[in-house]
């Protein structure tokens, strides 16, 4: 086998954004209409990458034509309904107030925010509560985003992972690896803004022979955790798990835009919400409870079925137009093909494997807790809408940072690549080893069965302690037979990065709360009430601090 | 398994090789029929499908463990 060498490149700018979903873009293109030189870096091609690749449907916004002039009541059901104590007012505020300032700016671009003219609110709604989720038509958003950036004079360089930071307490950019061409890319910048999405492939998934079958993007696999915490900045509430919920077994997000009832088998429905199929509701009850699937199954009461008989033809037609919306096309032609028709047939519902809903921490203003460094989108969950606008603001704020900022240090930048590029070229060069499928199966394993439901003291001792080796052997035996394969060995160490933070959080909060259990701490501990729980590297692994939540 | 190219309607653009989020084209080459290297990290996405200019030249079909389950 011949040697495999890596070209390299170095590429400078002002501001670089890494990921180019909606959150990455809209930095993008706020970063560039401020006059900065923006380099976008996506490790597929912006055009489709990521979870939101074919399209969303949900926008939550505050719209005063269709809410009237006080905002108070959707902040309110906001926090309440999304970003729950983890986020300060102040956050939520600042995200609401901006909402439609963003869903103006959508539409001029040709990405619908209106339905027949109006402002359309439906789905992710309980009855009697007040409506947050406009409905809007997402299909383009990912081809028409990237067209605005291109407009502002955005660089984007499409097919590189970046996999890390260059930072010595400021940040100085970051190191990355073409997907297809034996090259290593060190960007320098005065300031990076993380974009990356969310962490799937993490825990097995419903089919645990099929590791692609995957609720969201599996190709979004937590590299800005990874990389942010890897250069030292601070991740919050990572213990914090997070599940989604929809069809059996093709596992797809977008639960909201079925109108249907939740029911069991003896078509008794599983919630209170809803009785018919109701285009303005959708079954909320998945939203609250997206557990409901998993134990009617435990409890032998299941299968729950997606019931839409009875749905009206004009609200049929108006649910599989919005399917088409938030990226269900698959969904919308696997039904044709199976002759499967939802206004005859109960399709049953599944909940989904756990992941983290933490994430880099950052605040209003987009900042993280290293000077430079930024971050948006689903780095810290927050869905579609709260990724545009902090996008939007960490975008501006970026840009106005890096006013009067020395250069990017070269020296660092070269330390930096040298590094990466002496491990790729191991893993590239490794004639005998264990391929990244090996060690993500091993790492999701663990995860199930360590870090999973049944979470206490003892087991993740244990586990942290069998994932430790499975780290230090991925470094030591991990090899790709090409560029394809490499960039996945590098998401397995950052999925292994991740893990190690889930498990030091998980470890940390010796409670039960809301959606985190501890079998081992079955209470909440009111002593934690109004914190948050950050994780950074210290020298010997993850170390946590518990911190007042303000503002 | 996905997805698949029909060989005559295909105009050997590129495009889907150029968009697909998951690389399952990784290795193809300029205007030869793309050559699906790793069916199975397809999501499903459909942008390949959607963006393909040359209609019925290109399908996902779904895998049989991701059969929905219905009544």
């Amino acid at each position: 086998m011949e040697t495999k060498n890596m070209a390299e490149e170095i590429i400078e700018t002002d501001v670089l954004v890494i990921g180019g979903g909606p959150a990455g873009l809209m930095a993008a293109i706020n970063a560039g209409e401020q006059g900065a030189n923006v380099v976008l870096v996506d490790k597929a091609n912006t055009q489709r990458s990521g979870s939101g690749a074919t399209g969303n449907d949900h926008f939550r916004a505050y719209i005063p034509e269709f809410h009237g002039s006080d905002m108070d009541p959707i902040v309110k059901e906001i926090a309440q309904s999304q970003a729950g104590w983890t986020r300060p007012m102040s956050f939520v505020r600042t995200w609401m107030e901006k909402s439609f300032e963003i869903v103006k700016m959508w539409d001029s671009w040709g990405i619908p925010m209106k339905y027949n003219g109006k402002w359309e609110f439906a789905g992710h709604t309980f009855p009697g509560r007040p409506f947050t989720a406009l409905k809007y038509s997402g299909k383009d958003q990912k081809p028409i985003l990237t067209k605005e950036a291109k407009k502002r004079g955005v660089k984007i360089i499409n097919r590189v992972a970046a996999f890390e930071l260059i930072s010595d307490g400021r940040i100085h950019g970051a190191v990355g690896v073409h997907a297809r061409d034996d090259k290593i890319y060190t960007f320098l910048a005065r300031a990076v803004i993380l974009s990356t999405g969310g962490c799937v492939r993490l825990y097995p998934g419903p089919t645990p022979g099929w590791m692609f079958n995957r609720a969201d993007s599996p190709h979004t696999t937590g590299d800005g955790r990874a990389m942010a915490y890897r250069a030292g900045a601070e991740l919050i509430n990572m213990e914090m798990p997070m599940r989604w919920a929809g069809p059996k077994y093709f596992a797809r997000c977008g639960k909201a835009t079925w109108v249907g009832v939740l029911r069991d088998p003896n078509d008794k429905p599983v919630g209170p919400f809803v009785t018919k199929p109701d285009r303005l509701y959708g079954d909320p009850i998945s939203d609250s409870y997206k557990e409901v699937f998993e134990d009617y199954t435990k409890t032998g009461k299941g299968p729950v079925y997606m019931d839409c008989r009875g749905i009206s033809e004009e609200d049929y037609e108006y649910m599989i137009h919005w399917m088409k919306h938030e990226g269900l096309h698959s969904i919308v032609n696997h039904l044709k093909e199976e002759r499967i028709d939802l206004k005859k047939n109960p399709v049953e519902f599944m909940t989904y494997e756990m992941t983290t809903r933490g994430g880099v921490y950052f605040n209003e203003n987009g900042e993280t807790s290293m000077e430079g460094l930024y971050a948006a989108g689903d780095e810290y969950f927050g869905g579609i809408s709260a990724a545009s606008t902090f996008g939007w603001i960490a975008g501006g704020n970026a840009a106005s940072f890096i006013a009067g900022k020395s250069a990017p240090d070269a020296g660092a930048g070269k330390a930096g690549a040298t590094a990466v590029k002496s491990l790729v070229e191991e893993i590239r060069n490794r004639k005998n080893g264990a391929s990244w499928q090996e060690f993500n199966v091993a790492l999701q394993q663990v995860m199930y069965d360590y870090a999973g439901i049944p979470r206490s003291d003892t087991l993740l001792k244990a586990g942290f302690s069998h994932l430790l080796k499975v780290k230090q052997k991925a470094y030591k035996e991990m090899r790709a037979n090409n560029q394809h394969e490499l960039i996945h060995c590098l998401e397995v160490f950052n999925l292994l990065s991740v893990a190690e933070i889930i498990f030091a959080a998980v470890s940390e909060r010796k409670e039960t709360r809301e959606k985190f259990t501890r079998i081992d701490y079955p209470y909440k501990n009111p002593v934690f009430n109004d914190k948050i729980l950050i994780c950074k590297k210290g020298d010997n692994g993850p170390v946590t601090e518990w911190r007042e939540l303000k503002g | 398994m996905p997805p698949i190219i029909n060989e005559e309607k295909c105009t050997r653009c590129g495009i889907c090789v150029d968009l697909c989020p998951q690389d399952v084209f990784f290795g193809s080459e300029e205007k030869k029929t793309p050559q699906i290297a790793y069916p199975e990290e397809c999501w499903h996405c459909n942008a390949c499908v959607l963006d393909c200019p040359a209609l019925g030249a290109i399908r996902l079909r779904t895998p049989i463990p991701m059969l929905l389950c219905h009544r």
